[in-house]
């Protein structure tokens, strides 16, 4: 049983996970949601820019996030990324998978 | 343009053409943003992620469509490239026919089966004819000497039946790809770089007189190709890149397969390595999951 709870709801790495998290405020750009991602994770989870935005386009593919809008600012293009209904349902259930497998911890320890 | 923007175009230079097009000008935009002040070169983070992100874009790119028809189409211009490597040391004799099996690859890289098919089949009958010691279309003085990247002649440690094999299969790919009217896509240029280091008979590591040597720069080649196959299939969790391998191994399978009696130990090695990796290619797809570790 703890097997299953531990394998997860679907492939979803710790960078993921944040990025998820960071759109649940609403639609954020690359350079933002890099500067959530910082924020929440006290500057443990820092994804080089190459990498977010393949954790971006891998979360697009799999519709977890979807494209909200595009602006144009200064002359650079940004893309505003938006969590979908299946990745805010992904994130909630790793939430409970979590939450669930450090309960399993916190009450032997904390009642002991 | 600043010269830490000049480094990062050319970094971006990674990703296929198509999503730099899309979105290169977004992600030069945040890597600027996210640069120190006065900074002028790259920092090696940012560098290595953009080399490994626009690797992974490529695959991801790679792995649309059916994976069925482009293994097959892979494994065509895998096995076509081998074929066009086994006729170029012997060009000064035999040029038309190099130059038709240099079309047929031209025609397979470009997505056009229904060109490539008949070359395919008229220098394969060739090549064959060739093999067996006979005279097919144009008259061709046998045995046919190399001008250069060897010394054997042509065909001197292959039966006519296992040419037939390999060109038999790169037809029967390009007949079921020519079956549906929607053409494959192209394929990298980069399959022009491979046809040399293939057709070399050097550095050797056999010793001398080994019937059917295989030589370093070959074996270097298809390990590097079949390391990226497994790589892309595990990225892409596909099967597209383990049937091209397959399709591959089958060739060199039937090559060995010929001489079996003969093969030394670094042959069955070499071999066994092909095997592993055609291997690997078809299991990492259906591999282990991430999950997330919170620290």
């Amino acid at each position: 049983m703890f097997c299953d709870m531990a394998r997860g709801t679907d492939e979803v790495s710790e960078p993921m996970y944040y990025v998820l998290t960071a759109l649940l405020d609403g639609p954020l750009h690359g350079h933002a949601i890099m500067k959530v991602i910082g924020e929440l994770s006290g500057g443990r989870v820092k994804p080089s820019v190459g990498t977010l935005y393949g954790i971006l386009e891998r979360l697009n593919d799999r519709g977890l996030i979807v494209v909200d809008r595009e602006e144009t600012v200064n002359g650079r293009n940004r893309r505003y990324f938006r969590i979908s209904e299946s990745g805010q349902s992904v994130v909630e259930a790793e939430a409970r998978r979590m939450q669930e497998a450090a309960a399993l911890v916190m009450k032997r320890t904390s009642f002991a | 343009m600043t010269p830490l923007e000049r480094r990062y175009r050319l970094l971006l230079l990674a990703y296929p053409p198509a999503y730099r097009a899309a979105h290169g000008k977004e992600l030069l935009g945040v890597l600027l943003d996210c640069a120190a002040p006065g900074r002028t070169t790259p920092e090696v983070r940012e560098s290595a992620g953009l080399v490994t992100g626009g690797l992974r874009e490529r695959v991801r790119h790679a792995a649309r469509g059916s994976a069925w028809r482009d293994g097959l189409h892979l494994g065509a211009t895998a096995v076509m490239a081998v074929q066009l490597a086994v006729l170029l040391p012997y060009a000064g004799s035999i040029p038309l026919w190099v130059v038709l099996s240099a079309l047929a690859l031209l025609a397979v890289l470009r997505g056009r089966v229904r060109i490539a098919l008949p070359l395919a089949l008229l220098t394969g009958a060739k090549a064959v004819a060739i093999a067996s010691g006979r005279q097919l279309l144009d008259v061709t003085l046998l045995p046919v000497y190399p001008s250069f990247l060897t010394a054997r002649p042509m065909f001197v440690a292959s039966s006519p039946a296992t040419v037939a094999v390999g060109y038999g299969l790169a037809c029967c790919c390009l007949l079921a790809l020519a079956a549906r009217e929607a053409p494959p896509r192209t394929r990298s240029w980069w399959w022009w770089a491979a046809v040399p280091f293939a057709a070399w008979a050097g550095p050797a590591w056999m010793a001398e007189g080994t019937p059917f040597p295989i030589s370093l720069s070959r074996m270097a080649l298809e390990l590097a190709v079949l390391g990226l196959a497994v790589w892309a299939a595990r990225l892409a969790g596909d099967p597209r890149w383990a049937l091209a391998a397959a399709l591959y191994l089958l060739v060199v399978s039937t090559q060995l397969g010929e001489h079996l009696a003969m093969l030394t130990p670094q042959h069955l090695a070499y071999w066994g390595l092909l095997v592993l990796l055609t291997a690997l290619a078809a299991l990492v797809p259906y591999g282990g999951r991430r999950r997330v570790l919170l620290g």
